[in-house]
């Protein structure tokens, strides 16, 4: 093992470490502004409402027409449910809360959407 | 240049690589890395750099990736891809610093191979799954490059110790011959050991 061999491994050390603290620098910059995150509920294909998802917001309940007839949005701060609905299954009501990104309630027969927007944070991707 | 003597060396170094690269693959890594290796049929790759050139460096190393994913049953896949790239770019890293620097020795060149190995497949990585994130991935493939690399090059170094005693590996044939030097002068004289 000569010198240059020795400073070869130093340099390559060095840069992994210069890299590992460029990533640190990049990703703390990017976790300080916070994505928003928003829900968006559809009826029959049509965007009918937006609404925020934040943390502190308080509980508010809303009716979405939907082809069989109304049904009950329910959002409490950043999560988001079906609290009625008039379809034969009530799937979309015993799925309960959702609030992550990516997450969606979806009522078939009502043709009712509800879609949490955002990044989905993701735990694998395969080819 | 045709010559039995490197069309038998060449081929047998192509075994040699194809044992390694598959038995490699066999051997599990005691660590939750995906992607690290030992990388020992790169020492191959090397002795057939170190002999022939870059030209029949880059012969083996394809030939051996090619025979050892056919044995393997992963050819074409994206692993086999990686493999690929891998030990291309890592034959041309070693290639060029044995060409042009004489200050490496065994050891530093094939902790540069091992180093190249990783970048050429973080590269290959990057243009098949497209997705910028798989380069926080830099850093551990840099590091797992140096103990790897250091592992090959140490067995290298003392398997040509070991193989010139018995004066069957012609390290730089014509050159040495024709200077009256062992393989092993000139490998001394070009501070390689």
């Amino acid at each position: 093992m000569t010198r240059a061999d020795r400073y070869l491994a130093a340099g390559i050390l060095l840069i992994a470490i210069l890299s590992v603290a460029l990533f640190y620098y990049r990703s703390s910059l990017s976790s300080g502004k916070a994505a928003s995150v928003g829900a968006v509920i559809s009826a029959q294909g049509k965007i009918v409402r937006k609404i925020d998802l934040s943390p502190g917001g308080g509980k508010t309940t809303f009716l979405v027409s939907g082809r069989l007839g109304p049904a009950t949005v329910e959002v409490e701060g950043k999560r988001v449910r079906m609290v009625d609905a008039p379809c034969p299954e009530r799937i979309c009501i015993k799925q309960g809360w959702i609030e992550n990104p990516g997450e969606s309630i979806v009522c078939v027969p009502g043709e009712t959407v509800i879609h949490v927007e955002g990044a989905a944070p993701v735990d694998a991707v395969t080819r | 240049m045709f010559n039995t003597r490197r069309l038998v060396f060449l081929s047998v170094l192509i075994a040699m690589g194809t044992v390694l690269h598959v038995v490699e693959g066999m051997v599990p890594v005691p660590l939750p890395i995906p992607g690290v290796k030992l990388g020992l049929a790169n020492m191959v790759t090397l002795i057939a750099l170190h002999s022939y050139g870059a030209r029949d460096g880059v012969t083996v190393a394809v030939a051996r990736v090619l025979l050892g994913s056919l044995i393997g049953g992963v050819f074409l896949s994206p692993g086999f891809l990686l493999s690929l790239t891998g030990a291309v770019s890592s034959t041309l890293i070693m290639a060029l610093l044995l060409k042009y620097s004489d200050c490496f020795s065994v050891i530093g060149i094939s902790m540069a191979g091992a180093v190249g190995h990783n970048m050429g497949q973080l590269l290959a990585a990057f243009l098949l799954l497209q997705n910028k994130s798989i380069f926080f991935y830099l850093p551990v493939l840099l590091m797992a490059g140096i103990p790897t690399g250091l592992f090959t090059g140490y067995i290298l170094k003392s398997l040509l110790e070991r193989v010139e005693r018995l004066g069957i590996l012609r390290i730089y044939e014509d050159d040495a011959a024709s200077r009256n030097l062992g393989p092993m002068g000139l490998m001394k004289e070009k501070n390689l050991l």
